[in-house]
């Protein structure tokens, strides 16, 4: 007896999604769980790597039908070079966007990133012959293709092209953030003043982690795009993003690479699982269904906060020897 | 004494909005000296501490540390050059172990630079296991042994405050500002603190400190100095400032 292939896409489907807000999460964690500086333009820089992956690995665009103006592109590079320009990309506006805020008290920093992303998404909107306005990007390249008759070999391998990724930056950051490098971010985030007066520039601490988050932050966008093979600017980067990534981050545990990841999961999770159970909800429910999620998450955050407010996993404790 | 002061203050000034909060302050501090300051609350002692330290600048003045200028200086550069200062109310790094504290406060430890971590990973390892041995031997750390790996959230206010000593001696001083180091701390532990302070002298650090105990500053300092209104309005022995009648008037008290 076979299992329904329809459900295994299904859950490929969850699990790319839920590793590229794994991605995301590990990038504020670094940021906000590691540093204490609030990003609140998270999307923005996600729809950066997205785009940018984008316009560099899609092969000329075939003319579109109805005179509609197509995108910059056709670069045909390979997607590694992709995720690599993402993150620079990214990686450099936070530099941008951090070095005239940092310096300034942490409010000032929340503000300049909700700007930030807000703007760069009504840019993406309307700049029309780059970024293909509200029609996006089509026919974005899968690093590897079986063809429009292997949707569960498609689903299988960018699930594990995105695992692999998401382990690889797992290790990567357990090496920088739990190193000499790391402790001094965490002593910013404590108490910036003493830091200061223990002997540490925490304005550049600040900058390099900042950057880096926003890096990752752009290489979940260049996963994003290889994994929705479309970009469309008006949902898939709406501040709901940022919003949804603070939570897992906040449910799963800020500071600790684990709890971001477990956050990721928990929460797209429960509005994976909302979607799938609307077809099998009675009646008065199917179109609240989306609400109660939102119900559900709210309810959970104030709990947590109540009781639990450092998250599910804790930030550990670093022991020396 | 007739050496060069290890620190200088020429006619340093600052101002919160109207108020001056140091104005126009001048003194000096002797070379492997206990130096108390003490003066009435509001007198500016402690922002004269933080502009020495650096995290204020001063509106005008100077301020020497070893005959080289450091006013307007980031505190973190300061720190590299050998002085560094502890707080009135510990600013302990809450979230991170006491020995964490420690070791963050040394100087040169390679792998806090993100390059490091990659292209000089043996200065990583080799730094980082030799800042842990030391921080385990600050001499502060005695007393702290049994909550070495606990968060510093977690320590009793003396212990935060032999915390802030011991933190700041990882750096290696040679000048010391501690801001009313035995405050809220019980007699025991404030002597041995201050015994502690009169070895490290011996060893040839330098302290300046303030202090509203009089015990500590009659017993403990070589020279006191007063301030008042954000200047200084005496200098002595212990001794000499006890019978200063302008002292008398603005601090002790008739």
């Amino acid at each position: 007896m076979a299992i329904d292939v329809g459900i295994l896409i299904n859950l490929g489907f969850y699990l790319s999604i839920a590793i590229v807000f794994a991605i995301l999460a590990l990038g504020f964690n670094l940021q906000w769980g590691y540093t204490g500086l609030f990003n609140a333009g998270i999307a923005g820089f996600f729809l950066i790597g997205a785009y940018t992956c984008a316009i560099a690995i899609t092969a000329p665009a075939p003319p579109v039908p109805g005179g509609l103006p197509g995108h910059l592109g056709g670069f045909s590079l390979p997607f590694p070079v992709g995720a690599a320009l993402a993150m620079l990309a990214a990686g450099g506006t936070a530099a941008l966007v951090a070095i005239p805020t940092l310096r300034l008290r942490a409010d000032y920093l929340a503000i300049a990133t909700i700007a930030f992303a807000e703007i760069a998404r009504i840019f993406t909107i309307n700049l029309e012959t780059i970024t293909g306005g509200t029609i996006g990007i089509l026919l974005i390249p899968r690093p590897v293709d079986y063809g429009p008759g292997q949707p569960f070999l498609n689903m299988a391998t960018i699930v594990g092209i995105g695992g692999a990724i998401l382990l690889i930056l797992l290790l990567f950051l357990r090496f920088v953030a739990e190193s000499p490098w790391g402790r001094v971010l965490r002593a910013t985030r404590d108490d910036e003043e003493a830091t200061m007066a223990l002997g540490k520039n925490t304005f550049r601490y600040k900058l390099q982690a900042f950057a880096l988050g926003g890096a990752i932050m752009g290489l979940a966008g260049a996963l994003f795009a290889v994994t929705l093979v479309y970009l469309e600017p008006v949902g898939s980067f709406a501040p709901a993003v940022t919003f949804s990534v603070w939570v897992m981050v906040i449910v799963g545990g800020a500071g600790n690479l684990r709890g971001a990841i477990l956050g990721a999961f928990l929460i797209y999770g429960m509005e994976w699982l909302s979607v799938q159970l609307k077809d099998f909800a009675p009646e008065g429910v199917k179109d609240t269904i989306f609400f109660i999620r939102l119900m559900i998450i709210g309810v959970l955050l104030i709990l947590l906060v109540l009781f639990r407010p450092e998250g599910i996993l804790r930030e550990k404790k670093r022991t020396l020897r | 004494m007739d050496s060069n002061p290890i620190l200088g203050v020429h006619e340093v000034q600052k101002a919160f909005g109207g108020i001056r909060a140091v104005d126009r302050c001048t003194l000096t501090v002797a070379p492997r000296s206990i130096t108390g300051l003490i003066g009435p609350n509001g007198a500016g002692k402690s922002t004269l501490f933080n502009l020495i330290a650096g995290l204020y600048r001063p509106d005008g003045g100077a301020i020497r540390f070893g005959g080289v200028r450091i006013d307007g200086l980031p505190p973190y550069e300061i720190v590299q050059l050998g002085l560094t200062k502890t707080w009135q109310i510990p600013h302990e790094l809450k979230n991170l172990t006491v020995l964490e504290n420690l070791v963050l406060a040394a100087k040169g430890n390679a792998g806090e630079h993100l390059t490091n971590l990659f292209i000089r990973p043996r200065s990583v390892r080799s730094d980082e296991k030799r800042l842990r041995a030391r921080a385990r031997e600050v001499p502060a750390l005695t007393q702290l042994e049994s909550v070495a790996n606990e968060h510093a959230k977690t320590l009793s206010g003396g212990q935060k405050k032999l915390l802030e000593l011991a933190r700041a001696l990882m750096s290696d001083p040679s000048l010391v500002l501690l801001d009313e180091p035995v405050a809220g701390v019980n007699q025991t532990l404030a002597a041995s603190l201050m015994d502690l302070i009169a070895t490290l002298r011996r060893d040839g650090r330098t302290f300046f400190l303030i202090e509203h105990d009089m015990n500590v500053v009659m017993n403990r300092c070589d020279t006191v100095i007063v301030m008042h209104q954000g200047r200084k309005i005496a200098e002595g022995t212990p001794a000499t400032v006890k019978a200063d009648p302008a002292v008398i008037e603005s601090y002790l008290g008739g």
